[in-house]
Parts: structure tokens; sequence; C-alpha cells
């Protein structure tokens, strides 16, 4: 068995649906990863904020 | 220990919040890795005797397709118990699946409609198959754009969730549509499918490697998005008094 990368005359079609694909995950993981970042340093800066406040 | 406490961290905010710190990089290592492992057997296998090389889109339109319909049904039982037992946590899990869910929907539209073109001759036909999961990407986008366009999150949130569960009538037409009706689009080839109509055991593999890539993507990403909602809503919270402490 080995690789078979030549799609002939299906690869208009096969190599944009895999590079589609890939794109659509890389949006969603990044996407997600920086929601997560965002609103957890906002909520840590905020706590510290309140801290300080009551200190 | 009884039901009540086995489910307890996924109700509790701060236990989620212990569980899913492991288990949405874990499940996204194990994604990483079949997917890996998929993508490497899904171009090893021979190319199918009628549908040539197009046969490996098979590997990320089914998972893609199937996926969507998983999605739409956590998305409809984590808006039922918000609605009906007024858990905040399913709310936000509710809030947090619904882009996954349009993300996977339209990847199956997209990759199915790059297959259908050589194998049919045509990028999109009206069938019960096609149709019903168009119907499904706007039930996601609709569940969104309800979200987003009231400013009252409670009414928001009890909209959408009325409006997610209309939406789970639509699973069933989805799932049968292809038996229910006469279509372009093929019967099912894994799970049900009619005898003669099953997958080749070389096939086997790569689709279930991918499919399991897929599901562990979504729950990784999923859990990610619930964090972040978790910690917006600790903001907000967190907004509010130091707006009361500064009166």
């Amino acid at each position: 068995m080995s690789f078979d990368f030549d799609a002939g005359k299906y690869a208009p079609y096969l190599w944009p649906a895999f590079a589609i694909s890939a794109l659509a995950f890389a949006w969603m993981i990044t996407s997600s990863l920086l929601m997560a970042r965002r609103w957890r340093r906002e909520a840590e800066r905020l706590q510290a904020e309140l801290e300080s406040s009551k200190s | 220990m009884d039901a009540r406490h086995t489910f307890d961290f996924l109700t509790n905010p701060e236990r989620f919040m212990a569980f899913s710190r492991w288990a949405a990089p874990l499940l996204g290592v194990l994604s990483a890795i079949a997917a890996a492992v998929g993508l490497v057997l899904t171009f090893l296998v021979p190319e199918d005797y009628q549908q040539g090389d197009t046969v490996r889109m098979m590997f990320i339109h089914i998972p893609a397709a199937s996926l969507s319909l998983f999605i739409y049904l956590c998305l409809g039982v984590a808006s039922f118990l918000a609605l009906v037992f007024r858990q905040a946590l399913a709310d936000l899990a509710a809030q947090a699946c619904a882009p996954i869910g349009a993300a996977y929907t339209a990847l199956a539209l997209i990759t199915g409609s790059l297959w259908g073109k050589p194998m049919w001759g045509a990028w999109w036909v009206w069938d019960a198959r096609l149709t019903s999961v168009l119907v499904l990407l706007l039930f996601y986008l609709g569940y969104m754009a309800l979200r987003g366009a009231l400013e009252d999150e409670q009414k928001a949130a009890r909209a959408a969730a009325i409006l997610a569960l209309v939406g789970l009538i639509n699973l069933p037409i989805v799932k049968f549509s292809v038996e229910w009706w006469n279509t372009l689009h093929q019967g099912s080839s894994t799970f049900m499918a009619a005898k003669g109509d099953g997958l080749p055991a070389i096939y086997a593999w790569p689709a279930v490697l991918m499919g399991l890539a897929y599901l562990g993507a979504f729950g990784a990403l999923w859990l990610v998005r619930i964090r972040a909602l978790v910690w917006r809503r600790k903001a907000r919270s967190l907004s509010l008094k130091l707006a009361e402490g500064a009166r």
C-alpha cells in the first residue's frame, strides 16, 4: 500500500473539500481558545481589582 | 453514588471547571491522534471502482454530517435542562455548542456539494436530505441570532431554548429523509445500512477514526467554549460588584 495523492480529474473537488475543512477547524480552535483566554483574563483582572478595592 | 451525584460535576460550575480543565485538552489530543491516523488511512486506501478518488470525501463528509445532528441533539437536551430545570450551566452549554454545530453543518453541506458535482452533475438539488440539512443550519443560525438580538439575556436564552426545542423535530426528518422520500442522496452506508449498501470493510477504519476525531474535536471545543462562557458570566458579576462598591 502507498499514498495516493493523485486525485486526477477529481482534484478540483477533493482538495478544496479538505482545505475548507482544515480552515474551518483552524477557525473553530483559534476562536474558542481566544474567547476562553479573553474572558479568563478579564475575570482574573476584575477579581484582583475587587480584592484591591476591599483592602 | 446516586444518579444525582454522578452528574453533579455537570451542573455545578466549580466542579465543571475542575473537570473540563483536564478533559478538554485530553479530548483535543485524542482527537488530533485519531485525525492524524485517519488522514493517513484516508490516502492509503484504494480508490472506489465507481466513485474513484472522490470516495475520500466520505471520510470528512459523513463525520461532519453525523456530528451536525448529534450536536443539535446536545443543543436540544441542554436547552430543555435550561428551560425546565433552570440550570445555568446547561444554558451556557447550549449557547456554546450552537456555533460549533453550525460550522459542522456548513462543512457537511460544502463537502457534500463538492462531492455531488462530480457524482451527480449538480452542486445542489432540492431533495429532502439536502433541504432538511439546510433547514438544520438555519435553526443553528436562528438560535445564535435570537440570542444576540434580545438585550435581556434571560429572555434571549428562553426564546432561543424554545426555538432549539422546536428544531428537534427536524432531526428525524434529516435522518429518515432518504427513506421517506425518493431522494438523489443515497441511503445510509454506515449504521442501519440496507443489505448490500454497507461500507466496504477497507473503508471502515478511516471512517471510524475520522468519526472519532470529529467527535473528540466537538467535545474539546464544546468544553473550552463553556469554560469561556463561565468566565464571562463571572466577569460580568464581578463588574456589577465593582460598580456597586464604587457608589
